[in-house]
């Protein structure tokens, strides 16, 4: 692969989880109330802007990708991207890995992966 | 929480599928594809393109309330149930042509997906049903 497009997909693979946890932080920070008023508590934080930027930033690096790879290699590779929010969850919140729990999330990438794979 | 996962979930995919299909048919309106203005105003006087950017929000809406509890691994893997929804429905609506790999793909997620939910069932036993 050329850098470029390793370059693009490391960039995907940091922002997509990056953007993902910033989205849990945001959606899972204490006291935010419920329904409209929880809305503005998040939009009042600065987790839920930086995981929109992240978005934005996934979002233009994936078009330059694609404009790179054709698009089932790009899902082969996106598949990457369960497991590292499946690690970083476990990392920065914590999240426990029952075994049951990491099968299901590998047998859905080993899915993506396959599906890529066709073409 | 089991029935907030499963309600949450089943709109998420709902509104992510779709997008997509809503995404395929504002690319259809738009035919032919170029570069220039004139392919951006056909884009924007298709209906669909708004319906498409009505779906994503609300899509983002029900993940940051699916996020409120939702551990952020497991939900992000389950999200991509998505990804065989937009198979089917482009197997129903625009004809295309699967192959094996794409079944065979589909069946893993649905498998990843059951082993969740199954997971998620026994984290919320209380111990003293054990």
């Amino acid at each position: 692969m050329p850098a470029t497009v390793v370059l693009l997909w490391l960039a995907n693979i940091v922002l997509d989880t990056f953007g993902q946890l910033s989205f849990k932080a945001a959606a899972a920070a204490p006291a935010l109330g419920a329904g409209l008023e929880r809305w503005k508590a998040m939009a009042r934080r600065p987790w839920i802007w930086i995981g929109i930027v992240c978005y934005v930033g996934e979002f233009l690096v994936w078009l330059a990708f694609l404009s790179l790879v054709p698009l089932s290699e790009g899902v082969l590779l996106g598949s990457i991207n369960i497991v590292a929010v499946m690690i970083a969850g476990r990392i920065f919140f914590a999240e426990k890995f029952s075994p049951l729990r990491t099968l299901g999330i590998l047998l859905v990438a080993s899915g993506v992966a396959v599906v890529g794979l066709g073409g | 929480m089991r029935r907030f996962y499963l309600i949450g979930f089943l709109v998420l995919v709902c509104f992510d599928t779709f997008a997509q299909v809503c995404f395929k048919l504002t690319a259809n309106h738009a035919m032919p594809p170029e570069t220039n203005l004139a392919w951006v105003l056909r884009v924007a006087s298709s209906p669909w393109v708004y319906a498409a950017i009505a779906c994503y929000i609300g899509a983002f809406v029900t993940w940051m309330t699916l996020l409120e509890h939702a551990p952020i691994g497991p939900a992000f893997a389950a999200s991509h149930l998505e990804v065989v929804s937009v198979l089917a429905l482009s197997v129903v609506i625009f004809n295309e042509r699967i192959g094996a790999p794409q079944l065979i793909g589909s069946a893993l997620i649905i498998a990843g997906i059951v082993c969740l939910a199954i997971s998620e069932t026994e984290a919320e036993k209380p111990p003293a049903d054990d």
